[in-house]
């Protein structure tokens, strides 16, 4: 049975670590594919696509379908709250008052998108996950990572030439069995 | 005091490690005047609980309240708090959108105000209410007898305004906050610390895929608390607006009350600012160019509230509705005139002395003002809910009243409520937003890089989004 | 499509307007009153009666004079007319003037859509009744009454106000209120809830005069009439015919000077039960 490896190569800088990526993406690293690379990083890099390419972002369906939920779901609640309420003569009111519906589904409108929205996020995110992966405490602080993943003894050997070519600071390797 | 004004928001040159380290430092070793602070705090909330005790087990009449008079301080208090927690909102979401960088080093103060003021305005209607035991009442829950709350009341659009506008912004300020409590995480020894951050960073690594999805998650959920803290304080301005009170029943209400709103809240961010950069030694993000913006934005809003003010009574005087020109009248002229006066020295006239720059650098100066004019805007609540109780369509009822000790107990309790979730989360939680001040500084850093970016996107050009469906190599891995 | 939403609105317009018919849809009935002002000698005894046949407490003279008073029903005097003599010290009698104000039972109370329980409301007797129970006592519908006739339990007043032999004498058909809860008029519902059981259990319809509330009964010049509009032969509705009041109108047209009834702030449309008949003045005669 074949070990599987993961590495981690922490770089002191978003130059190094681009084209460390920019290596991989001219199969400099055979075997290494691009879909297996996780940049990690203090702040976000706003090109961070222009290295890694586009991976999508689910999260404006979810807020949108939040949205919507809380908005009909709620105006069908209330309304339906008030037709039941038929223990009371309403003086001169209307039974389900539709301009006061709108106000309270407009405020559940945004709660739901916003609980929505971070359900999504913790799914988009994986977030809340127990697997752990390769980590350095001075990624927070300012060292920039790039984590290979689902590599082979080969291909760990030339991913190691490779980062150490970009100046890399520190590797971690673990090994998976 | 040297750093010149209109030149940089923060240092270019500061390290990233150095803001980690500066943030992490500041949420350990309390300095005396942390400590003064908290015991002036508890102290001030151990009066407003006496006060509360008393009035559960006696009931409403020590507040001082009276047949006209129903509501008084607290309903004030309570629209004074919902103003103070639209700064977070404008400064972390609208500033957000409109990438106005400087809100960067100050924001999550601001959001922390938002969301300890909302939990301080949101005692206020349940305190007040003469059954408190009662309150989930307005909850809309599944009861036997089939008895809903009455859905049509401004007070139960409160209720859920307030609660999702609670919700809501504290899961902004959470969201928000996530890197940062990986930081804390990662710096944690042991303790109490470590399991409270390892649970909130929710495994935050770093990852691109996170901070891509954070991006996302951050900017949509901005987008839904702009329209929030704007209904949220209208809702409440319609707890007036709607009744059938002269001097409530006035429609320029809600965008009025949001104005004040932002305009109390910018106020409380200077005080805070000044207080933080003092306490905390914050002198290096906290400084004087983002005070100086942040000191124009509170005049600019000042003057958009003053406006709505007077138009508020020009509306009153010219429609001449007779009981609502009498309690504007009254208020000008009555027994409550000296406050009534007070708010137009403080709320109207007092900003501008902010267009002096001498006195946006003044630190002292600048905490006593913005302190007057949040003391502006609490008058202009009070002079909206008790002046106008005083006087009404039927002059039999008139007369006036003054907030008994249970009242005053309770307002000084709130704030030191306030004080104290404020003093507590500064010191559990990082106050300056470490990965965002670090992204200031990168991009005044690396300048340069923006040429390996076009040189990597000459090479690669297929991840050009436009170029990619061609081009793409199944060697890549790409769907 | 057209025809569809030009249905819509005007069944919606219809449902309107139907609300501001005098005939108050299917209410079984529609209790109100007639006051005569020109009658009212302003002696207090309809409040003292309110008193002891509602369980008002007594708060007590410094609660009184902080105004946080409960009686229901209170007689209010206006010396405001100068021009007939308010300035004369020798008779100011001649220009003062007694309003007895209390609950005015408003067919469009601005008290109920205010209150977040649902804890008022407009009952099948035209009433605006008030749940005890149900009240949390956020106090907006007290803000809201354009009379000022709602009053709040400011403290528990069972021990102040009825020490204890005076407990015996309280009102066994109503219940005392504790802290915290609104309460006003209620027309002395629980009579009006007795004179029915009555009627039913002997097999009749409610004849006018079965129900006479604590205040009409002790008016001594009788200055109250209180009845069911619904009954065009009751006396309330004969004061009302009389005077051209009536329910779905916010004005009077007082072309006869004979025509003295009026209901207190009618332009705010919330369509009260009580009419108020203009005082006669020496003056006027």
């Amino acid at each position: 049975m074949h070990s599987q490896f993961r590495i981690l190569g922490l770089f002191a800088d978003f130059d190094g670590a681009f084209a460390a990526i920019a290596d991989i993406r001219r199969f400099k690293a055979p075997g290494v594919k691009i879909d297996n690379v996780t940049l990690k990083s203090p702040i976000e890099h706003p090109e961070i696509e222009e290295v890694l390419g586009e991976r999508p972002v689910h999260i404006r369906g979810w807020a949108f379908i939040g949205a919507t939920f809380g908005l009909i779901g709620s105006f069908v609640f209330f309304a339906g709250a008030q037709a039941n309420f038929l223990a009371q003569y309403r003086g001169g009111k209307a039974i389900i008052t539709v301009a006061t519906n709108i106000v309270l589904s407009y405020e559940m409108l945004i709660l739901f998108g916003v609980l929505f929205t971070l359900a999504g996020f913790v799914v988009g995110a994986r977030l809340m996950r127990k697997k752990g992966a390769l980590y350095d405490t001075a990624i927070s602080v300012d060292q920039i990572g790039i984590l290979i993943e689902d590599l082979n003894a080969d291909t760990l050997q030339t991913t190691r030439a490779l980062f150490h070519s970009h100046g890399v600071l520190d590797i971690l390797e673990e090994e998976i069995t | 005091m040297s750093d010149p004004v209109h030149v940089k928001d923060i240092n270019e040159d500061i390290a990233w490690a150095k803001i980690n380290a500066d943030v992490l430092r500041s949420m350990k070793n309390p300095r005396l005047g942390y400590w003064i602070a908290i015991a002036v705090s508890i102290a001030a909330l151990s009066v407003g609980v006496a006060g509360e005790v008393y009035q559960y087990n006696v009931g409403m009449g020590p507040a001082g309240l009276n047949t006209s008079h129903m509501w008084d301080l607290y309903i004030s208090s309570f629209v004074f708090w919902i103003g103070m927690s639209h700064s977070g909102t404008l400064l972390s979401a609208i500033l957000h959108i409109v990438h106005a960088d400087w809100r960067k080093p100050i924001y999550r103060f601001a959001e922390a105000m938002t969301t300890f003021s909302l939990l301080t305005a949101g005692l206020f209607p349940i305190l007040h209410l003469g059954r408190v035991w009662n309150m989930h009442w307005v909850v809309p829950y599944f009861s036997d007898r089939g008895i809903w709350p009455n859905f049509t009341s401004p007070l139960m659009w409160d209720a859920f305004a307030i609660t999702t506008y609670l919700i809501s912004s504290a899961l902004f300020l959470f969201v928000g906050m996530i890197p940062d409590l990986a930081i804390c995480r990662d710096n944690a020894a042991s303790g109490w610390r470590l399991r409270l951050y390892t649970f909130l960073a929710l495994g935050w690594r770093g990852d691109d895929r996170q901070w891509r999805n954070f991006r996302v998650t951050y900017l949509v959920i901005a987008c839904f608390l702009i329209p929030l803290a704007v209904s949220v304080h209208s809702i409440v301005a319609m707890d007036f607006s709607m009744s059938i009170m002269p001097g409530w029943h006035v429609t320029t209400f809600p965008p009025y009350f949001v104005a004040g709103a932002l305009y109390s809240g910018c106020a409380a961010i200077i005080s805070l600012f000044l207080l933080l950069r003092y306490l905390m030694k914050f002198e290096e993000y906290m400084t004087f160019p983002i005070l100086d913006k942040v000191c124009k934005l509170t005049f600019v809003i000042a003057m958009v509230w003053s406006y709505l003010n007077l138009i508020e009574f020009a509306s009153v005087w010219y429609g001449h509705d007779i009981p609502a020109k009498e309690v504007l009248i009254a208020k000008a002229s009555g027994p409550y005139s000296p406050f009534f006066w007070g708010m137009i020295a403080f709320g109207m006239v007092l900003p501008f002395s902010l267009l002096s720059k001498k006195i946006r650098r003044s630190l002292l100066l600048l905490f006593v003002i913005s302190l007057l004019l949040n003391t502006g805007m609490w008058l202009e609540r009070w002079m909206i809910v008790t002046p106008t109780l005083s006087l009404g369509f039927h002059p039999f009822a008139w007369n006036t009243m003054w907030p008994g000790w249970v009242e005053w107990g309770i307002e000084l309790g709130s704030f030191g409520w306030f004080g104290l979730l404020f003093l507590i989360f500064v010191k559990v939680f990082p106050s300056v937003s470490m990965y965002e001040v670090k992204e200031m500084v990168y991009h005044r850093k690396h300048v340069v890089f923006d040429d390996v970016e076009a040189e990597i996107a000459k090479l690669y050009p297929i991840v050009d989004p436009k170029a990619r469906g061609a081009a793409q190599t199944p060697d890549l891995g790409r769907p | 499509m057209s025809s569809l939403f030009g249905n819509f609105f005007a069944n919606w317009d219809r449902y309107r307007k139907s609300i501001e018919d005098p005939g108050y849809r299917d209410y079984e009935n529609m209790w109100a009153m007639a006051i005569d002002l020109g009658s009212c000698i302003g002696c207090n005894a309809c409040s003292t009666a309110c008193y002891a046949e509602n369980n008002l407490a007594t708060v007590g003279e410094d609660r009184f004079l902080a105004r946080q008073s409960m009686g229901w029903m209170r007689v209010e005097r206006y010396w405001d007319e100068p021009s007939l003599g308010a300035s004369d010290p020798d008779s100011q009698e001649r220009g003062g003037s007694f309003l007895p104000m209390m609950c005015q039972q408003c067919n469009a109370a601005p008290c109920e859509p205010v209150c977040p329980v649902g804890a008022t409301y407009n009952n099948e007797g035209g009433l605006n009744a008030q749940i005890y129970n149900r009240c949390i006592g956020s106090r907006y519908c007290a803000n809201n009454c354009p009379y000022r006739v709602r009053y709040f339990n400011f403290y528990s007043y069972d021990k102040d106000a009825w020490p204890a032999p005076l407990n015996r004498q309280l009102n066994p058909d109503i219940s005392v209120r504790d802290k915290g809860v609104m309460e006003k008029c209620t027309f002395c519902i629980q009579r009006i809830r007795a004179a029915k059981d009555d009627a039913a259990r002997e097999g009749r319809a409610l004849r006018d005069g079965d129900v006479t509330t604590a205040c009409q009964q002790t008016c001594p010049t009788q200055a109250i009439v209180f009845g069911d509009l619904q009954d065009p032969e009751s006396r309330v509705r004969k004061a009302w015919d009389a005077h051209q009041v009536r329910l779905g109108t916010t004005e009077q047209k007082k072309t006869n000077p004979a025509l003295r009834g009026y209901r207190v702030f009618e332009e705010l449309n919330t369509e009260s039960c009580v009419i108020y008949l203009e005082r006669v003045r020496d003056t006027d005669v």
